[in-house]
């Protein structure tokens, strides 16, 4: 797998991860704080609502109150006068909106327009009729009023009370199918005489059965009657026992949900243990964020609940937009956080791609190569590492490769040298054992020639007369001599043994070999002419040996020249000052073109019976011995120059 | 000179011995000849020789040790070297061990008369 594929699948784990938990947990807190954000405004609205209830509550006491404490009343008491009484609290019950309002006497009895048909008298009974009695101040509250009780009130007030139950799920099951009870707001005021005399208690009421003031009140206030999708997004309901008898919450067909009842579950904690429910609930046809409390009567028994419910939709809603939105945004991220994890990690492999490339370069010989990393941190160190070895290696290569080249050298100079010196051993073999074979036959023919010699002589000296004899013993004497001196020419031919060098002045040698020729050069009408180089430094030459070369060169420019002539001797250092030139430089006969290439062959002679041939090949032999040349010059007819190079510095041979 | 001067002349080659013989006895010398170092010793012993000429290469005693042993008997005696494979080394040894003369071969009867002439002078 490749490492930038790491790369990209490390990160896209990391992304996922990293993306699905703040996913995971951004939808949980969204969700909760949405939801706990409605329920905690639940809360503040059902205090609203009691406020409301409460106020509704106080209204109706202080109708009460301040109605009861008019003079009408006494006024109409004293005076017996109930049927204006009666007229004027039907005109404030109708003004105040309010379902009962009756005056009872001290003994609880209801004071009647006797006028009416209805003739029997009333007797009110009822917990706060006593309580005022015995308090003696006004006083409200919720309370139950049964059915037959409320008929006896008011017929129609009864009729208007009952309500249907309607089968509602999760209920609490009831036997019953009509509720006939009404639940009232009650308030009760002393009516005292002019003498602070308790008269009676003006006693009235509001029934809620059906009576929307409250709930509506609720919604206006607390929820300013908004709606989310045709549906009022805020309900409240007053419940009796769990029966809802005044709500404005719908059913499906969009009526008041009057009849339907609470389920058993929100029952059982709130009417039944009076603890308040703060919470989700299923309120008729839709879920509903809800609060419930308690609704007690004067003794403090539960007798219905009052509740706020807030539609949960807009609130799942707003929950669904606000995780899609941050699930968007999350997939967003994750989309740009690839998009950047794959730039980087490509960003981040280039430069290792470089350094494979670069290295499978190197390790196919390309030790210029080098990887070109602009980043400072740890693979830019990298980089400058490579480079650095690869630059020290190619420099170690160099070498290698330099110290190879000069082995080579030394060993094709060695091996030379070693052929050379395999060449000259051979030759000096060569020369070794034809040096043996020429001391033996100059030592067997010299024997016979001595006697031949001899003889001859001996017989020349016995004959007087110059006859032909004589003459023919002359021809064998001289040829017997000139035998000799073949053989003394391949003696000194054989003798080209190593020569013994030591530092020589060439001028004096030139010198001394001259002073043998003095006599002979006398005779031979020659002149001799030296230029000697009196700076000359001293080589490394076998004088003997190079003795022998001057005397042969001086002896062959005497033969070239039987009438006489100039020998020059002339002595030199060359230009280049590496050598010594030793020039003998004669005006005799010369040598003919086609003979120069020959004269240094053995046994080749132009001089007849006076050469052996060997003279020159034995001086040419000892020159190359001390690793110098010679040069031949000549025109026929008008002399040769020769001309004998010896180097200053002497290279030992062995 | 009161009497014929006595030579020996020493030389393996029979031809080389007679002929040198044959020139000095023209010369009135008295002449012995040998062929080989063991017989010349032997002569030397029994006889007072004036000159001796000895080849250098002969097979058993060369003439180097010939010389030699002659030179420590009689340190007087004189000696001329003759050979067919001369060199410088030779002589050079030749005279450096007692010899007089040193004549390379082959020498005209002239040359061995003055060489032995000027050693009896």
């Amino acid at each position: 797998m490749l490492l930038r594929t790491k790369l990209i699948l490390s990160f896209s784990i990391v992304i996922i991860i990293g993306v699905f938990l703040s996913a995971l947990v951004g939808v949980h807190l969204i969700g909760s704080t949405v939801i706990s954000q409605a329920q905690d405004k639940v809360r503040l609205d059902l205090n609203s609502a009691r406020e409301v209830y409460v106020e509704e509550a106080e209204n109706i006491k202080n109708t009460v109150r301040l109605t009861a404490i008019r003079f009408f009343i006494e006024d109409a008491l004293s005076a017996h006068n109930y049927k204006i009484l009666i007229e004027e609290l039907n005109n404030i019950q109708e003004r105040e909106s309010l379902d009962i309002l009756i005056l009872v006497d001290r003994q609880g009895y209801v004071i009647e327009d006797p006028t009416d048909h209805n003739t029997q008298r009333l007797y009110l009974h009822d917990d706060i009729v006593d309580w005022v009695k015995i308090n003696k101040k006004a006083v409200v509250s919720t309370e139950i009023i049964s059915g037959e009780r409320l008929s006896n009130l008011n017929p129609d007030l009864a009729q208007h009370a009952k309500i249907k139950l309607i089968p509602t799920p999760k209920a609490r099951p009831r036997t019953e199918i009509e509720e006939t009870s009404g639940m009232v707001i009650k308030a009760a005021a002393p009516v005292f005489d002019r003498d602070d005399k308790l008269l009676g208690i003006l006693y009235g009421g509001r029934l809620l059965n059906r009576n929307f003031k409250i709930v509506d009140k609720v919604k206006d206030i607390v929820y300013r009657g908004e709606q989310y999708k045709d549906k009022d997004i805020g309900t409240a309901t007053i419940f009796l026992d769990d029966l809802r008898i005044s709500t404005n919450v719908v059913t499906a067909d969009g009526s008041r949900a009057i009849g339907t009842r609470v389920s058993e579950e929100v029952y059982d904690q709130v009417v039944v243990r009076g603890i308040p429910w703060i919470g989700r609930a299923f309120v008729v046809n839709a879920w509903y964020r809800t609060a419930y409390e308690p609704i007690r009567d004067i003794n403090d028994n539960i007798i219905g609940m009052l509740y706020v419910g807030i539609l949960e939709e807009p609130y799942v809603d707003l929950k669904n937009r606000i995780i899609i939105i941050f699930l968007g945004i999350a997939l967003l991220s994750g989309i740009i956080l690839s998009v950047i994890a794959y730039f980087s990690a490509t960003h981040i492999t280039r430069p290792i791609k470089a350094l494979l490339f670069a290295t499978d370069k190197i390790a196919h010989g390309d030790l210029s190569h080098r990887v070109n990393i602009d980043s400072h941190d740890e693979i830019g160190q990298l980089g400058e590492s490579f480079n650095h070895m690869t630059s020290e290696l190619q420099k170690a290569t160099e070498e290698l490769v330099g110290l190879t080249k000069s082995l080579e050298k030394k060993v094709r100079k060695k091996t030379d040298e070693l052929k050379k010196a395999q060449v000259s051993l051979i030759e000096s073999e060569k020369l070794a054992s034809l040096g043996k074979l020429a001391a033996g036959i100059a030592h067997e023919i010299n024997n016979p020639l001595t006697s031949i010699l001899i003889n001859s002589h001996l017989v020349a000296e016995q004959l007087q007369d110059k006859n032909d004899l004589a003459r023919f013993l002359a021809i064998i004497i001289d040829e017997t001599e000139r035998c000799a001196k073949i053989v003394k020419g391949l003696l000194q031919f054989s003798r080209q043994s190593l020569p013994e060098k030591k530092p020589i002045s060439i001028n004096e040698l030139i010198q001394s070999t001259l002073l043998l020729f003095d006599s002979q050069v006398l005779v031979s009408n020659v002149r001799v002419e030296k230029e000697i180089d009196e700076r000359l430094p001293q080589v490394m030459v076998d004088d003997n040996k190079i003795k022998q070369v001057f005397t042969n060169l001086i002896l062959n420019a005497l033969d070239a020249m039987p009438e006489g002539g100039i020998l020059s001797i002339r002595s030199r250092l060359s230009d280049d000052k590496k050598f010594i030139e030793i020039t003998f430089k004669d005006t005799g006969c010369g040598i003919d073109d086609k003979n120069i290439g020959k004269i240094f062959d053995p046994f080749f002679s132009t001089k007849g019976v006076k050469g052996t041939g060997l003279g020159l090949s034995v001086s040419y032999g000892i020159i190359k011995q001390h690793d110098g040349s010679v040069d031949v010059q000549s025109s026929l007819g008008r002399g040769t120059t020769i001309t004998i190079r010896l180097p200053v510095q002497a290279t030992d041979v062995k | 000179m009161s009497r014929s001067a006595r030579i020996l002349v020493v030389d393996d080659e029979v031809h080389v011995c007679n002929s040198i013989a044959k020139v000095l006895e023209i010369s009135d010398y008295i002449v012995d000849t040998v062929l080989s170092g063991e017989e010349a010793l032997k002569k030397q012993g029994a006889n007072e020789y004036d000159v001796i000429i000895t080849d250098l290469m002969m097979p058993g005693i060369s003439g180097m040790e010939l010389l030699k042993v002659l030179k420590e008997n009689n340190p007087e005696v004189h000696v001329i070297m003759i050979t067919g494979y001369p060199s410088t080394k030779s002589t050079v040894a030749a005279i450096k061990s007692g010899a007089i003369d040193y004549l390379p071969k082959p020498f005209t009867p002239d040359e061995l008369r003055r060489a032995v002439a000027k050693i009896l002078e």
